[in-house]
């Protein structure tokens, strides 16, 4: 009843003229983002940010938490349409939402598209709702041993799903740590690698690091491969397109492919560092094994478009509970809304559910208000979504770098943190170049301060006693899963290779 | 460049950058009392961390690297698409001039020249509109963050920062 009254309660701060008009903004530029060439979701959250400095908290974290929920559908109807996927989680959508849309059932495809993102956002704001206050309930017994047993098990979540190489996102998860220990230490007052630079005593601001990387080293990276688009292909001859919703009869149907799709998308969500990209491919990889029409998977089956959206827009409300209730982002783009908490002075964890209620209830309906007005932007704004798919990749790239530095500068007014995000941004397309997964270091740079003050304050109160973290039964619980999410990849690939030579082995001659 | 010394390439460098930075960490000085973690703890132990990472790689790299000239490389992870060098070299060339320009040529200027090069340097050969573009562009972005985000950007020295100045009077911004 109380959560109640607290929804109820974010709701009327979200409906009021200012918030309403932000919240529009934001689901518009959320699927503008998806959609347009040479931009992802967490670029375009990272490139909003800058204009929500002179905002009150309220309206920045509605205007982000809009783009992020609709980030995640833009990019549907380009993958299903044109076979271009707006973002890396839109590629399962290819698989059958293309297809569908080659043998003439585009419409459908869209509508399938439509009603798996409604049903996937909807349950996932109802469970983030139920889920984070008691999470946070439970975080409020923490002390320093158990929060940094967090911060590590997130940080190493990150690593593990980051996809490529281990040790190279261990190695860019390092870097990160690094960086954020730039400047003045905050217990000693030390310096440290500020080699006589006095901008670096300040630090090094993880905005830059993020824009830099994630913003300036793609725009990098795309031209140095020659940009894809020169605009006016993909976008032509909008007119036809349009949405069918599937029969009620077909839904309920489909409720199992459903239930797994969202519970996958909260599930994967809700573990830091996994967001809607990891979520879209494990639903369509579960559909694939269990699903009742997995034979048909891949050949224009609406089950692969439920799997993958419903998860891919779950992921969002389960991905909120961490950086809500503990202060852990659970993806790229919640790293960002993370951003806006701190720059706006809230540090987001159990704390805020007590301090900044209205805040946190604000945040949970924008994720309700976000999915019903993403899916009613989905269906009318076809026509001029695809459109959009007309601007040459190099334009917008070349809008891409100026927001980068605006958004970088504005932060601090200091015209050093320009040359500090221009290396950023080779830094990124290097990175990029040679396999080293960007997330890490972004999510290093931010975590960084978090992780380091909860070591060193429990080495303080403990008498640097280190068994500390492992002897108290929740930080040493934490610790063993990350040390097993570590350990998987590892123990992964030496099955691999046993089953290999066993196979070899066994092969006659 | 000889194949294994590419191979090895980042990683090497990361591992001569991880031992000049923990020289430059014995250097962090700060009075902690006795016995007590001092601040050059934290960033030594994950300079530690990252060096082993990186000796642990090239040897990894070292161990399995192809023999006899074979096409496959150590590396798991698929060949990164070809480089066109030259645009690589004009964009971080663009990036870099207009970081170092801003200062001097105030916002609008230095973004309309960015806006009008970075894509005809990009591929997209047409003048006329890359030239309109970074104008207008640059006009509305002017409008968009000083007038409209009050936020405060670079205005230019000398005869930059006059025509700044007007420019920010005729949109209404004193």
């Amino acid at each position: 009843m109380e959560i109640l009254t607290h929804l109820a309660g974010g709701f009327v701060h979200l409906f009021t003229p200012l918030n309403l008009l932000v919240l529009s903004v934001g689901l518009v530029l959320g699927m503008l983002v998806a959609v347009l060439p040479g931009l992802t979701l967490v670029m375009g959250v990272v490139l909003a940010l800058p204009f929500t400095y002179k905002m009150g908290v309220a309206p920045a974290l509605i205007l982000l938490t809009a783009m992020y929920v609709s980030g995640t559908y833009g990019g549907a109807i380009t993958a299903i349409l044109f076979r271009i996927p707006g973002e890396p989680m839109d590629v399962p959508l290819i698989w059958d939402g293309y297809e569908m849309a080659r043998k003439g059932d585009a419409a459908l495809a869209l509508g399938w598209s439509l009603v798996a993102a409604l049903v996937g956002g909807l349950v996932s704001a109802v469970v983030m709702v139920l889920l984070a206050k008691p999470v946070a309930q439970v975080a409020l017994a923490f002390s320093t041993p158990e929060f940094f047993a967090i911060v590590f098990f997130g940080l190493a979540s990150v690593v593990t799903l980051s996809g490529t190489s281990l040790a190279n996102a261990l190695i860019s998860l390092c870097l990160g740590l690094l960086i954020a220990t730039v400047g003045v230490d905050e217990v000693y007052g030390a310096d440290r690698f500020t080699f006589g630079q006095p901008f670096l005593q300040d630090g090094i601001e993880f905005l830059l690091v993020m824009v830099g990387a994630y913003g300036i080293g793609e725009v990098l990276t795309r031209m140095s491969t020659g940009f894809a688009s020169q605009g006016g292909e993909a976008g032509a001859g909008t007119a036809r397109f349009r949405t069918a919703f599937p029969g009620l009869s077909q839904v309920l149907g489909m409720k199992a492919t459903f239930a797994r799709g969202t519970a996958t998308g909260i599930v994967v969500g809700i573990v830091p560092g996994a967001g809607a990209t990891v979520s879209a491919f494990v639903a369509y990889g579960l559909e694939s094994q269990y699903g009742k029409n997995r034979a048909a998977l891949g050949t224009g089956a609406p089950e692969g478009i439920v799997a993958a959206k419903s998860a891919a827009t779950a992921s969002v409300g389960g991905a909120l509970v961490p950086l809500l209730a503990m202060g852990i982002p659970g993806s790229g783009a919640t790293a960002i809304i993370l951003a806006a908490f701190l720059l706006h002075g809230i540090q987001p964890g159990p704390q805020v559910f007590v301090a900044n209620t209205d805040l946190v209830y604000t945040v949970f309906a924008t994720v309700f208000a976000g999915v019903i007005g993403m899916c009613i932007l989905g269906y009318f704004a076809i026509r001029p979504l695809c459109k959009v798919l007309e601007a040459p990749e190099a334009i917008v790239s070349a809008f891409v770098v100026v927001f980068c530095f605006v958004g970088a500068f504005a932060a601090r007014n200091n015209l050093s943190d320009l040359n500090v995000i221009a290396a950023f941004g080779v830094l990124g397309f290097l990175f990029e170049r040679y396999g080293f997964p960007i997330a890490p270091l972004v999510l290093g740079t931010i975590l960084g301060p978090l992780a380091e003050t909860n070591f060193m304050t429990t080495m303080v109160s403990f008498d640097n006693d280190w068994t500390v973290f492992f002897t108290r039964p929740i930080s040493g619980g934490i610790l063993a899963l990350a040390a097993v999410g570590l350990a998987w990849p590892l123990v992964k690939a030496a099955l691999k290779r046993l089953r290999a030579a066993r196979s070899a082995h066994a092969q006659p001659g | 460049m000889p194949r294994t010394l590419r191979l090895v390439l980042p990683h090497g460098l990361l591992l001569v950058a991880t031992l000049l930075l923990y020289g430059a960490a014995t250097g962090i000085q700060a009075n902690t009392g006795a016995g007590r973690i001092g601040p050059d703890a934290w960033p030594k132990a994950i300079i530690v961390a990252m060096g082993l990472l990186c000796a642990w790689e090239i040897a990894r790299r070292l161990a399995v690297r192809p023999r006899g000239g074979g096409a496959k490389t150590a590396d798991a992870s698929p060949e990164p698409p070809a480089m066109q060098v030259g645009k690589l070299a004009a964009g971080v060339g663009l990036v870099l001039s207009y970081v170092l320009t801003v200062p001097w040529l105030g916002f609008f200027v230095a973004t309309a020249a960015f806006l009008a090069a970075f894509p005809w340097f990009g591929g997209l050969r047409r003048p006329l509109l890359t030239g309109a573009l970074g104008i207008a562009g640059s006009l509305a972005l002017v409008v968009v963050f000083m007038r409209v985000a009050y936020i405060s950007l670079p205005l230019g020295e000398g005869p930059f920062r006059a025509l700044s100045l007007a420019l920010l009077a005729a949109i209404g911004v004193s």
